[in-house]
């Protein structure tokens, strides 16, 4: 009887949208939290179209939220600014008028001293990927510096940069090359050493019918001292010394017992005591990098799901987190490094108000692939990855998003 | 149980219309005492003569029956987990899809989570495993299990290209648009359409595209020719001031007029729409108002339409009430619709004991009768007896 009772207004919430919903769970629905529809086929707004809007690279500048998306198909990605006080999509860079023949930007932005912005590309079925210069006008118009093939062939998968020694470091697709560009001399240079290897290969692809996107490195990051860190197969967390050019593995990744071959890293952020903190795609593990000793710690899994797609640092100096992905959903997490630990946040669900909804409609995320820090880490901006992706954002104050 | 149905009180508003309680009947099911509810999952095989619906106990077991609509017989045909080899993980709420008919003379249905379980313990091993298409025959009694959809994700809907028999699928609670072609045991997830809350209903046209809404209530068809998604660039009619909430919730049943090219709507914000379709492009919409006369202490999106039938004489038919949405408190009632002249006419009333929620889209049988999956409320604890409503505004009916 009490579970018919429970269903019954269960099903009065889901399903007639009549009074109050009984939930044993909650989305996260911060005051102040909302939507920005970046994403509409078949519309005179400023949107993207169907399969070329999975949001993929995100940064904020001042009050602009940039973006780089990926496609499906032979389709192009955009480049794109929004803007985080009008709640609204300022500015459309269709990728193919400026490189042709590419698909995705998934790599992030480094962002240089100058506020350039730099990202790589991975092109259709046949082409090479290209490590691009984005700068946003005060206007917010985007201007597409190109900058050449790090590797002939291959994309670019993951990137990351330096600004003390002007560099950038990326690694290639679908091979995994390590790869570094001088941003004075504008030069290249490929490590081929660090390619995957023939014998992983045989493990990963042979074996395990892993595809490159599931065991290369994802994300990397530079710690104070220059060095660059990432992940080689098979689970390796490795450092990249540009003093002698050198790759050290420093240990394992965090595992689940018999999934290490999964391990990579796919999300990276940097805290202001220069800790590092990354994420596990294989089963999803947090964990912390003291660059000073090496030492890694294990901080756990914040869901059940596989993956972490990423991290940032918001003002109330917790770390913001994406846990899982599909098949199952993505939850939006928090960590808390002096008590808190873990929060399950969950599903954010936002509302999105826009021309033609202004009454506002509520946004549920489901599968979020990017998530970033605003400048003064006062908004949480992640960006959605799915046929048609929308933005969503909230903010954070003095210590917790607002309830 | 159902003998208090024989109560039914009939408004004095019926008028010229001639329409007695001779001209309904409520009609069991036979052999499941547990039957709690059914939702949407009926359907007519025009092939064999027979009403098919799926009746759940609401928890773990779905039976399909089908009703002969020339002998009047109703036949349970067994469990959905036993018919379709279901394993206890693989545990099935109900059917929520309408049960449609293929060129195979195949019944194409899919399956749903329909319980608690499904929305608390979600991706998770305790949870909901997926949704499944299936296919039963009304004549040999064949059963088959189609397989998944998307995993943890439930199918609310399907139709059918009549021409090719692909299926199409929409996914629950992430409301992904999956083309399923049983030929290729190919399955294309062509991405997520819609927003917080799933609209529940797809329907085709007479070339075998597919029509969804978009999260801004604008019409998507699924150009079945060249496989490729289109998207309206105007809204559906709206009231003014309807709810988010109801905007992205899209219709809730339709009714095809194929002689006059037209496909009537109603939408989750209580208009009635004329939808004509063209084989290429979206097609022609017209805005026919609300689905009751305006009342002064219903707001006009409020009232709640999840069902629709169209007579042989060319007008609408449909129960207005459910889920806590009514539009006379606590009463279910029967509404006829003329799209000419756009008059409504209330038919019958019903308190919630005897009849409580209908659904069901386009659901006739070759005498002109309509049928609906109606079920009454036992209590106030969700308990509730399902049946199936046979209709016919022009002559008297049997059971």
């Amino acid at each position: 009887m009490k579970i018919r009772f429970i269903k019954n207004l269960l099903v009065l919430g889901l399903v007639g949208l009549a009074g109050p919903v009984f939930a044993q769970y909650s989305y996260f629905k911060p005051l102040e939290g909302f939507g920005i529809e970046a994403s509409l086929s078949n519309t005179s707004l400023k949107r993207m179209p169907m399969y070329r809007n999975a949001i993929t690279s995100l940064t904020v500048q001042k009050d602009y939220i940039i973006g780089g998306t990926t496609a499906t198909g032979n389709r192009a990605p955009f480049l794109f600014v929004a803007s985080l006080s009008k709640r609204e999509m300022l500015t459309l860079k269709d990728l193919n008028d400026e490189v042709p023949g590419q698909t995705s930007i998934r790599t992030g932005f480094f962002r240089a001293e100058d506020k350039a912005l730099y990202a790589g590309t991975i092109a259709t079925a046949t082409g090479s990927g290209h490590l691009l210069r984005v700068v946003v006008g005060a206007d917010a118009g985007i201007q597409v510096t190109d900058l050449g093939t790090p590797v002939p062939g291959e994309g670019v998968f993951a990137l990351t940069g330096d600004d003390r020694r002007k560099m950038i470091y990326g690694i290639s697709y679908p091979s995994g090359f390590f790869f570094s560009y001088n941003i004075v001399s504008k030069s290249f240079k490929v490590y081929k050493n660090s390619g995957v290897t023939p014998a992983d290969l045989a493990i990963l692809v042979h074996e395990y019918h892993q595809k490159p996107e599931e065991f290369l490195s994802g994300a990397m990051i530079t710690d104070g001292q220059g060095l660059v860190y990432t992940s080689q197969p098979i689970n390796r967390l490795v450092v990249f010394n540009p003093a002698d050019e050198s790759f050290t593995t420093i240990t394992e990744l965090p595992a689940v017992w018999g999934r290490r071959t999964l391990g990579r890293t796919e999300s990276w952020t940097k805290t202001a005591d220069g800790l590092l903190y990354g994420g596990n795609a294989g089963d999803g593990q947090l964990f912390q990098l003291n660059p000073s000793t090496r030492k890694v710690k294990n901080l756990g899994k914040p869901a059940m799901m596989n993956r972490l797609r990423g991290l940032c640092v918001g003002a109330d100096g917790k770390l913001y987190g994406l846990s899982g992905a599909l098949p199952g959903y993505v939850h939006l997490f928090s960590y808390n490094p002096s008590d808190e630990g873990f929060t399950d946040l969950g599903n954010p669900q936002f509302i999105l108000k826009a021309p033609g909804i202004e009454q506002g409609i509520e946004w549920r995320g489901f599968q979020l692939s990017t998530i970033t820090a605003s400048e003064d880490g006062k908004y949480i901006v992640m960006g959605e990855d799915e046929a048609l992706s929308q933005l969503l954002i909230f903010p954070v104050d003095n210590g917790s998003p607002k309830e | 149980m159902l003998a208090s149905l024989c109560q039914v009180w009939i408004s004095p508003a019926i008028g010229q219309q001639k329409i007695s309680k001779e001209n309904i009947a409520f009609i069991k099911y036979v052999g499941f005492p547990d039957a709690h509810s059914t939702w949407d999952d009926i359907g007519y095989s025009k092939r064999f003569g027979k009403v098919v619906v799926g009746v759940t106990n609401h928890v773990d077991k779905v039976v399909l029956f089908d009703y002969d609509v020339t002998t009047g017989k109703m036949t349970n045909n067994g469990s959905l987990a036993d018919r379709a080899h279901l394993r206890p993980f693989q545990w099935q709420g109900k059917i929520h899809s309408k049960i449609i008919e293929g060129k195979d003379g195949y019944m194409y249905f899919s399956t749903d989570g329909g319980e608690s379980r499904e929305e608390y313990f979600m991706e998770h091993p305790a949870g909901y495993a997926g949704g499944f298409f299936m296919k039963w025959h009304p004549a040999t009694n064949d059963f088959v299990n189609l397989g998944m959809g998307m995993q943890y994700e439930s199918v609310k809907d399907i139709d059918i290209d009549p021409v090719s028999g692909k299926l199409f699928g929409v996914s629950y609670p992430q409301v992904h648009f999956l083309v399923y072609d049983p030929a290729k045991n190919s399955m294309k997830d062509l991405g997520r359409l819609g927003s917080s809350h799933v609209p529940r209903v797809l329907f085709t046209d007479w070339w075998g595209n597919c029509y969804y809404v978009d999260w801004r209530q604008r019409l998507v068809k699924y150009q079945t020719a060249q496989d490729t998604l289109l998207f309206a660039r105007e809204s559906l009619p709206a009231f003014e001031g309807t709810p988010g909430e109801k905007i992205v919730t899209g219709i809730t049943a339709y009714a095809k007029d194929q002689k006059n090219n037209v496909i009537y709507l109603i939408t989750y914000g209580a208009k009635i729409v004329a939808f004509y379709p063209q084989k290429d492009g979206i097609g022609r919409v017209e805005d026919l108002g609300g689905v009751a006369d305006s009342r002064p202490d219903v707001k006009p999106y409020g009232p709640y339409v999840p069902n629709l039938n169209i007579g042989d004489n060319g007008k609408l038919y449909y129960f207005i009430g459910g889920h806590g949405n009514f539009l006379i408190k606590d009463r279910t009632v029967m509404m006829e619709f003329d799209p000419r002249t756009r008059k409504h006419t209330i038919i019958y009333e019903y308190p919630v004991d005897q009849l409580s929620e209908a659904t069901g889209s386009d659901t006739k049988d070759k005498f002109g009768n309509l049928y609906f999956a109606g079920r009454r409320q036992l209590d106030s604890h969700d308990r509730s007896e399902p049946f199936l409503i046979k209709f016919n505004p022009g002559k008297k009916v049997s059971k």
